[in-house]
This record gives C-alpha cells, structure tokens and sequence, in this order.
C-alpha cells in the first residue's frame, strides 16, 4: 500500500521527537561538563527488528553505530519489560570504551519489543591507565572496563551489583552514577513515549509507517545516488603514526557507484596498529553513512534506510575493522574523521562541485586527571576535544573554529572548567593564518593554552600534525596542529599521541589545524 | 489616560482606557519608522494637543528584534580578558546543522578588529590575580578612541565573581563620554560566551532603540504626570530610560506582551493553568503560564545566545502564510518557507504558491466576504487552479488542503511538546489560549491532538498583546551567581541564611533604587525571590522559590522533570534572583451576566465548510457567525465558523462554545 503523504510526514515527526525528548533529558540531568556542556551524547529510536527510525541531531558518529548496540544487546541478553541493556565493548556493540550505551525494549505488552530506544553518552571517565581514558595505549585492557551487554536495570530497578562494579573501576564514581542515573531517564521517557504514540495511532499503523519511514529514507538515498555519474572513485590519505613510532598509516578506499547503489571499499588500508588509534567497523560504517548523508537534504530522516543501498567492505585486522585486544580509544575520534577525509577525496573526483576540501581531521582529544588540592585531593579526570577549521567549499570559504563531520561537541566554558577542574585557561583564540589559501579560504584553527595548577598526568589523542588537511582543485593544505608544553621558560613539542605527567605551572598549549583551501588562488 | 502600542509586522494595535472603557485603534505599521504611527495613534487619541499631560503610554516594540534580525544596530566594539578576544566567534565550537557541507553561521555581531584583549585576570574564586594597570587601561582606552565606536561592550571573565576590573575601566570609559555596557551590570551570571553574546547585543541595540524610544517620548509630550514605558522580555514594564540603557531585555517585548494578554485573559475566566498560541502570519509563538510566567536565560534571537530572563516563548516557522510543497521522495512539507505578506498566499492574488491561509479558504473555513471585515476580499478561485496543478498524488484539492492543514498541525503540536511534554508538563492539565489572525482555526484540532480538554479565545484576539501590555506590572530582575554547596536537607535554612541574606540584599539594593526611578511607591513593590539549583556537579539548575524548605521542593521538582532524584546527594545554590515587581493599576475589564441561550437565533448563515480533521472530507453544513453579535451566555453548536475583525474561528464537530461573561469564547469537547 502507499503511504499517505501527510500521515508520512506525522510520523517521521513524531519519532525524531522522542529522539529529541530523551535528548533533552539526558543533557539537562546529567552530571558531567562533557554530556551537560559539550553534548557528547546520541539517543535514537529502532524498530522491533532493531532498526533505527530516528536519531535526535547529536554526534554524526553515533549514527551508524547506534544499531550494533541493538543488535549485541538483543543478540546476548533477553530483555524483558523494565530491563535495561549497558554496554560498552567496541568489540561487541561499541565503539571505544567511554562510550556507554543503554538500550530498552518497549513491548507494548506483547512478548517481543516492538521498539527498542538507545542513549550513549561519552562518560569523561572508564578506568584504565589513565585519567580520562583517552590516552595512549598498546591494547583494549589499558583503556578502561570492558562492559559487555548485561542488564543495568531489571524490572524497573536498578541492579547494584553491575553499578557497584563500574563505579569501583572508575576515578569520578560519583559523577558516574549522575550521567548514568540521566541515561536511564532519557530511555524511560522514549519508552513512555512510544507507549503513548501507540496507544493513539494504534499498533498496525504505526507498524506500516515504520515501514513506510525506512522506504522513504530509502528512495532519498536512491535518489541522490542516482544523481552521481557511474563509476569507481579513489581515495587515499594517511594517519601520521599510532603513537608508537609507528607511520605513516595509509586509509584507501574505492567507491563504486553503479545506478541506484554504492559500494565503498577500504581493501588496501594498513593493517591494525600498535597504538589506539585502530576503529572498529561500526565506525568505518558511521562515516560512509555521514558522508552520504550530507549529500541529501537537511531535514532527511535519519533512518536504517539511508544505508540499504549502500555497502560498506571493510578488511578483517585493518585500522578500518579491528580485531581484539587492539587499543581503540582514538577510532572513533581520529581515525573516524580520516575515514570521512578519504571518502570525501574519492567523492571530490565525482561531484567537484558539492564537497569540501579536508576539514582538521582530527578532534585534538585532551584529557587530564590527578587530585585537586582544592577538594581535598580528590581525584578529578577531565576529557575535551579542540575544534579547529573547516575545509574551504566551492564558492564559500571554511568556518574558523568550529567542529567539524564526526563531531559536533561543545567548549566547556572558561568559567565552568576553571571552577571545577585545577586549571587555568590562558588563551583560547583564532589560530589566524592557518586556513590553506584557495579561491575560497579554508577556515583557521584554534589555539588553546592550559595551565596546570597542580601535578597533572596528561593524555593527548590528536593527528593532522605531520600533514595537513588537503587542499581541493588548486587550493592549498590547512597548516599541521601543533602540540607544545611550556614549563619556565622551556617549550617542549610534543608528539601527536602521547602520556606524561606535567608538574605544577605546566602549560599545554594546542595550535589545531587549519581546513584545506579551495581553487586556485586568484582566480575567479 | 493609559495607552498601550504594540508594533507588530504589519499593524500597530493601539489599545487604551477612554471614560472607563477599552477601545482599540488599528494603524498601518512603518517598517523604516516604527515610531511614526506611534505618534499617529496618539494624535489620534488624545487630538494635537502640544501640552499633553498624565500620558501613560507603554509600548510593545520590534525595534530590538528586528536589528539584530537585520543586522542593522551599532557599531561597537569590544573588550575582553587579553586571550579571549575570540571567543564571540569560536562560540561554543559547534556547528548549527550537522549535515550539511555548505553550513554558515551567524557572523559575530562585532568584527575582529574592533575586539580588544586588556591583560588581566581574575580566577574562579573572584580573586584578582593580575588587576589591569594604569599603563594597560590607558593603552585600551586610546584604542579604542581609535575605533571611535557608537557603544562599547565590556566583558571579562569572572567578572561575575569580581567586577572590580571591570568597573575600573567603565569608569574610564563613561568619563571619556563613551557609552558602555558592562557584563556584571547586564548578566552577573558565568559562562563566558553567553555574557559576552549577551552584553554585546545589548551595546549593539543601544542606538538603534534608544532613538526610537527618544521619538516616542517626544510624542507623548512633557507633560505632568507622563510615563513612557517599554514591555520588556521577561514580561515587565521598565521605563524607556532603563530600556534605552539594557535595550537587550526588550528583544522579544512583542511576544510577551502576549502571553501576558493570554494570562490575563485567561485569569479573568478561571483558568491559570494555560497554553498561549499565537498564530500569526510567519510564525507561531507558544507558551506555557502556571500563574506566574516562567522565564528562562537559554533563549537565542537570530542565533545568538541571549541570556537576560525572557519568557519561555517558543517560535516555529508555521503561520497562516507557510508554503507547502513534495519533497522528492514524496513527502508533504509545509513551511518554514512562507509567503509572508508580500507575495502572500494564492487567494491574495499574488502568490504563486499554496499556502495554509489557501487551504483554510479552499475549505470555506474563511468566510464569503473575506477578511478584515471585508476590507480584504480573497480569490478562492484563483487559489482553487493552483491547488489543482499543485496536489501532486493526491486525489483532489480538498484532499490537498486538509494535508497541508494537517501538517502545519504537527508542527505546531511539535512546538507545544516542546514546552509542555518535554519540560514534564501534561498537556491535559492546561488551557488552550489561542489568538493571532490563525489561532482560532486551529486550536480546537491542537488540542484533540494533545488531550487538551479546553479552548479559549479571548476577546481581543488580533490585539491581545496590546492588551497584555496595558495591563503589565514594571518587572526587575536582578541575579549573582554564587555557586556554593548547600550543606544537607535538615539543615538547609539555618546554614545558608548568612551568605544568601548577603547575596539578596547586595543584589536588591540595587532593585530598591530602581523602583524608586521607576516612581512605584515602596508599598506597590512584590520581591520574589528564587534560587538557581542543581545536583552538585550537574550543569543546568532548575530555578525554585526561595522561600520555606526550597531544597525539599528541588528533590521534587527535579523528580517531576526528570524522572529521578536523590535526596543523599550533596545540592549546589548556582544563582541567586530576586525579581521586583511594582504592580499597576487593574484594568476596566467588565463582566455581563451569562444568560444561557442558543447563538443560533443571531447567526449570519449557513454554509459548506470542510472539517478534515474527523477523517472526512465531506462538506458540514456550518453555521457562521459575528463575533461582534455573540453576548455572554450564547451556545454554539458544532460545526461552526466565527469570524470578527482580525481573526477567525473554527468549532469543529465534536466540539461546542459557549461566550463567557468578559466575552471570551470558551470551546469544550461536547459530551459524549
């Protein structure tokens, strides 16, 4: 049967509303600066099968990733009325640790959910070597608790084993139990909501719309690919290093659009890496399904029928689909944006006219911990990502400053940060001159200097610091990132990836990189 | 005698107390010259008279909004701690849209050479950790005479904490002659981004609004006894002197003039707990009021934060000239394209493309004569042959027109989730005030869509923000951050009384010397004094009363909202508030007896009118009715059609009014 035009549109509404609502609640009860102030967090809604309807609009890279949480969580567990599933294992439903995902059926009564609502958030802290859990790593162990899916709430309560188990393996349990206590509340109201959306429309309509909303998504994609000229499109550019001397490290793909299909490629990437920098295929599958997303109109919804015509083939062992115990920390942070780099090089050669040149290409992930002499030397973990410039766009230059493809996280204010963490803020401003020149400029970076008011271990994640983001159809690279310590009067560089203890007084100071110009200078 | 102005887009209503009675005047608005018919109206009023006296003339203005809409307010600069000249720009970092290659954002309202770094610092604690030396605030001071610039933003970080730095270069600054607005004056309240956004719009506005709250005083004249007064955001009165320094509290002084009418309308009636919708012809505003108005500082105005208190009014691009139109894979969308006034819809005459004020008139929902008394005819033919090329799938033009009415629906319901749904609120619990040209024809299909068991539409819908304004109290609001831990429950009253007794009576000093500019004698002066919650390490606080056990009413209201508390946690005073509030005088609103009676005997007419909302599209015959002939105590029966000067209303089957004694239509599901 054909969907009515208007009843479509109701739904398609109505579904990115509860999205959104549990977004809202997620956001305002939770505890820490990175889901209250930076947002880093996604909440979506699935089908019975377990495939998404709607996505609120939070982090690009939860999108595609969201579903494997589902699909582990159902796959292992047997979620009964009032469970909740937790996860967190890149291996099984992540992506990296930090991430914590909760899913909860909705039966509508029946035996089998019909829908299930998912919300993740990135907690500032999960154990492991070092505050913040961001850092440099040689394997999965080092980063932090390896949740595999288990129940975190049974029949409507809370399970205090499981919380008490995750709260002693953590630095800021306190603040833990606040962001998950906020993530369990973000579910019920979906939950609640898809009750009432039931309940009013009744469960067979709602069941056809479903449908319906995915076949919708669907024809859009088709639609778009359509408009592409056939052929094979190739791209390749490189990681710098995994942190351990390690690189360059290629990423290739070749994209195959044949009619209404597209088939992405990464044979040829460089095997898994010593560091943490390896994604898993969730991650590989996030980008590609951003990238094409972003060849639509805005207001698509962001459904499992996006991705029916489009294939993604990753290599088993590779940075793109690693395999256990590689470190994955920096996959969905780092690698995730090369990866968007490298499809977008290879689409470039496709439609010139509708992609920008290389934004950062890296998130410049910051994290930091130790006791703050201020509150009786209780431990504190900090975790925070530098936006930077974004690639220049045919006819319309980069935004300076700003987050870019895979992320969309927010600053923490100067006078939030400084109030809760012994720090101090020296100087966030432009890094001016540092977008690639180009008939349209790429956008400039940003530098940021902290200094430490006490003993502080440090990690630093970043990448875009031996090569800088390209330049498209003439014009040039955006300026590499720098990362520097200044101790007295000292200036250390520091590598792209590394763990260190900085004394007192230290100062970190990050230049991140600048987008990549578009067309040739002068010309018009 | 009392006179209120709301500028809107296309008219300024006029609304005013003559020998006891309300009477209103309707003006053509001036979109170069907002304070032109101003002076028209009150030439009108009150005859040329050049010694004018006791005008109390209050005006509701889009001067603010529309500059910053516009770009079109001062050249200013600004100075910050050296190091975060940027900041206006980078911003909190984020991109507006997320999928889009080609995203833009608004630029910053001040260009980067007019932004200025002064070495200084103050930490978290308000310590002074380097004070700006003479050498620094002389090096500023010159460059900025430099840039010779309209007005000045100031805004250092923790200056919340601290203003000594700042003051010292104000001074600096005001005994230079320049005009200077300052962050702790504006917003002593942290997050540095949205001060400074927030103090900038305010320098930005300066100009543009104080010249045109300097015309209006003009025409209302020196006379004895004259006030000028200016509807602010938080739904307050402040004089056009305070308003002319804080321009950046009238941003949405419209709006609010309007949820303050659907309050007032509806308190009248019985009902406090109310939805206002105030549909116009671009866009919809709506607002939920539980006797007293809520105000919230999230709010953003052409993009930028805009942290002052403002009510909580939310606006979506849906209104009576929204366009509706496929999308490629088939779905109908309907605005937030509108044709405005200018094509405007298809029956107008101009527009080319179908719009919701089209599909009302392809129902026959509007009325033969067309609108504005028939001042304004509408060519239903002419809509009739777009709608017919345009309805694509769909298998006719009325199928068509209830779509689009349809989805203008659920965005609309959208909107009304947002502030009710989303914030913990039920809907079933509230009444639904509508107004504005649409509101009426769409209200009681809202309200089946939401279980809102209640419709009313006040008396003066196409002029109810006048009204709101009229009858407005003056309204202050002073706030600190303070950020300390409350020590526990038990003993919540006595451990915090000294710092927070210190904090009001710093702020509320300030408030005292206020009213009294503002001439309110002390005695009409209500203080209400709230609190800025949150679990200790949460980042947005829930604002509670501070009187009695305010911790105990936080548990609650946070459980309300979110789903959860937890009384073992340690909680966090973020902000302390005190708003000032100087009541004025009540207005001549008059009750008649409702004497019970069927409206049926003073109808206009019967004709075809489609309600699709029942699934049918067959045509009911509908009753149309005179707004101006229904009294206190008429019935009417469903389906109906009321029209009236500037507005139309719709009682669709399964629905039925009746007129209360203030004369407002009040609209219930029938019994069953």
């Amino acid at each position: 049967m054909k969907p009515d035009p208007i009843r479509l549109e109701i739904f398609k509404n109505l579904f990115h509303s509860v999205a959104e609502e549990m977004g809202a609640v997620l956001r305002r009860s939770a505890f820490s600066p990175n889901i209250k102030e930076r947002r880093d967090y996604s909440c979506a809604v699935f089908n019975g099968a377990g495939e998404a309807l709607a996505m609120g609009d939070h982090m690009p890279v939860h999108l595609g990733s969201m579903p494997m949480s589902v699909a582990a969580a159902v796959a292992e567990l047997d979620l009964l009325p009032g469970d909740i599933a937790l996860l967190n294992d890149p291996f099984c439903g992540g992506t990296h640790l930090p991430d914590l995902t909760m899913v909860m059926p909705v039966h509508l009564g029946r035996c089998a959910p019909g829908f299930y609502v998912a919300s993740r958030a990135h907690h500032a802290d999960v154990g492991g070597s070092q505050p913040g859990s961001m850092g440099l790593s040689r394997d999965i162990c080092q980063e932090g608790i390896r949740i595999p899916p288990v129940k975190i709430f049974m029949n409507g309560r809370i399970v205090p084993g499981i919380l008490a188990m995750i709260l002693r393996n953590v630095r800021t349990p306190r603040e833990r139990e606040g962001d998950l206590a906020a993530q369990i509340a973000a579910c019920r109201t979906g939950a609640r909501r898809l009750d009432e959306i039931v309940a009013k429309y009744g469960r067979g309509e709602v069941g056809r719309y479903e449908a319906h909303l995915l076949e919708y998504s669907e024809r859009m994609m088709r639609s778009a690919l359509r408009r592409i000229p056939s052929g094979v499109y190739r791209g390749e550019d490189a990681m710098d290093d995994d942190g351990w001397g390690n690189g360059p490290l290629p990423i290739r793909v070749a994209i195959r659009i044949g009619g209404e299909r597209a088939e992405i490629d990464f044979e040829g990437t460089a095997p898994q890496c010593a560091g943490s920098v390896n994604a898993v295929y969730a991650i590989a599958y996030s980008a590609a399904l951003y990238v094409f997303r972003c060849l639509l109109p805005e207001e698509v919804p962001m459904t499992a029928g996006l991705m029916r015509p489009i294939r993604v083939l990753a290599p088993l062992g590779t940075l793109v689909n690693a395999l256990p115990p590689a470190a994955v920390a920096g996959g969905n942070v780092e690698t995730a944006q090369r990866i968007v780099d490298v499809l977008l090089k290879a689409l470039a050669r496709a439609v010139p006219q509708r992609v920008p040149a290389a934004s950062q290409g890296t998130m410049n992930n910051v994290t930091f911990g130790g006791r703050d002499p201020r509150r009786a030397g209780a431990l504190f973990a900090y975790y925070e990502t530098i936006a930077g410039g974004m690639g220049a766009r045919p006819g319309l230059e980069g935004l300076s400053g700003i987050h870019t493809h895979m992320t969309n996280s927010l600053n923490t204010p100067v006078e939030v940060l400084e109030h809760e963490i012994p720090v101090r803020v020296r100087r966030y401003s432009l890094r001016r001159g540092s977008g690639g020149a180009g008939r349209s400029r790429g956008g400039d970076g940003i530098v940021r200097e902290i200094e430490f008011l006490t003993p502080t271990q440090l990690g630093i994640l970043s990448d875009r610091r031996k090569r800088g983001p390209y330049g498209l159809a003439g014009g040039e690279d955006g300026a590499v990132g720098v990362n520097e310590l200044l101790v007295g009067d000292e200036v250390r560089s520091l590598p792209s990836k590394c763990a260190l203890d900085v004394p007192a007084g230290g100062v970190l100071r990050v230049l991140t990189p600048g987008g990549g110009g578009w067309g040739k200078s002068g010309e018009t | 005698m009392r006179i209120a102005i709301d500028t809107g887009g296309t008219f300024t209503d006029c609304i005013f107390v003559r020998d006891g009675r309300l009477e209103i005047l309707k003006l053509p608005s001036a979109r170069q010259d907002p304070a032109r018919p101003v002076a028209q109206a009150l030439e009108t009023i009150l005859g040329p008279s050049r010694e004018r006296a006791g005008v109390e003339l209050t005006c509701g203005t889009t001067v603010g909004t529309n500059a910053l809409l516009e770009r079109r307010g001062g050249r200013i600069a600004l100075v910050t701690t050296a190091g975060f000249e940027d900041v206006i720009e980078i911003g909190r970092q984020d991109r507006p849209r997320l999928y889009d290659f080609f995203v833009t954002r608004p630029e910053p309202l001040v260009p980067r050479d007019r932004r200025f770094g002064l070495r200084e610092r103050v930490d978290a604690a308000g310590r002074s950790l380097e004070a700006p030396s003479e050498e620094e605030l002389d090096r500023v001071t010159g460059e900025l005479e430099r840039a010779a610039p309209e007005a000045v933003a100031l805004c250092l970080l923790f200056s919340f904490a601290n203003p000594t730095h700042e003051r010292a270069l104000a001074r600096r600054l005001r005994a230079r002659g320049m005009r200077v607005s300052v962050s702790h004056e504006v917003l002593a309240e942290f997050r540095e981004y949205e001060r400074t956004a927030t103090v900038l719009a305010n320098a930005y506005l300066t100009p543009a609004v104080s010249g045109y709250l300097e015309a209006v005083e003009r025409s209302a004249g020196r006379g004895r006894g004259t006030r000028v007064g200016v509807m602010q955001s938080n739904g307050g009165i402040a004089s056009a002197r305070a308003a002319a320094e804080e321009p950046v509290r009238t941003v949405l002084s419209g709006p609010a003039g309007g949820a303050l009418g659907a309050r007032g309308a509806a308190s009248l009636a019985g009902y406090d707990r109310i939805i206002s919708f105030d549909m116009g012809g671009t866009s919809t505003d709506v607002s939920l009021i539980e006797g007293e108005l809520r105000t919230t500082t999230e709010s953003h105005v052409a993009g930028l934060p805009v942290a002052v208190p403002m009510l909580e009014i939310h606006t979506v691009g849906a209104g009576g000239g929204s366009i509706a139109r496929f999308d490629d894979a088939g779905a109908m969308r309907v605005g937030p394209e509108s044709a405005g006034a200018d094509p405007g819809p298809v029956c107008y005459g101009r527009g080319e493309q179908p719009t919701v004020t089209d599909a009302h008139l392809v129902l026959g929902r509007l009325g033969a004569q067309g609108l504005l008394g028939g001042k304004f005819p509408l060519d239903e033919a002419r809509a009739r042959r777009c709608f017919e090329r345009a309805r694509g799938p769909l298998r006719s033009v009325e199928a068509f027109a209830a779509g689009i009415l349809a989805v203008a629906d659920t965005t609309m319901e959208k909107a009304i989730r947002v502030i009710s749904v989303e914030r913990g609120y039920d809907p079933r619990d509230y009444t639904l005030v509508a107004f504005g040209g649409a509101g009426g024809l769409h209200a009681c299909q809202l309200a089946d869509a939401l279980g809102i068991p209640r419709v009313l539409i006040p008396k003066f819908p196409g002029a109810l923000s006048a009204l709101g304004i009229l009858a407005a109290d003056v309204v202050k609001d002073f706030s600190r951050t303070l950020r300390i831990e409350a020590p526990c429950a038990e003993s919540s009253g006595a451990a915090l009384r000294g710092p927070l007794a210190c904090a009001f009576a710093a702020i509320e000093a300030r408030g005292w010397r206020e009213m009294k500019s503002e001439g309110i004698a002390p005695k009409r002066v209500r203080i209400e004094r709230l609190l800025d919650l949150r679990y200790l390490g949460q980042g947005y606080e829930l604002t509670i009363s501070a009187r009695g056990d305010f911790l105990s009413r936080f548990h609650q209201t946070h459980e309300q909202r979110y789903g959860y508390s937890d009384r073992s946690w340690r909680v966090e005073l973020v902000n302390v508030r005190s708003r000032f509030i100087g009541q004025t005088a009540r207005l001549p609103l008059r009750s008649r007896r409702e004497i019970p009676r069927d409206a049926a005997r003073v109808a206009m007419g019967r004709r075809k009118a489609i309600f699709p909302g029942a699934g049918s599209l067959r045509p009911a015959d509908t009753t149309f009715y005179d707004r101006a002939r229904l009294l206190p105590g008429h019935r009417l029966k469903a389906p109906a059609i009321v029209l009236e000067y500037s507005a139309t209303t719709a009682i669709p089957p399964g629905w039925q009014g009746r007129v209360d004694r203030y004369e407002n239509l009040v609209l219930e599901p029938a019994r069953r």
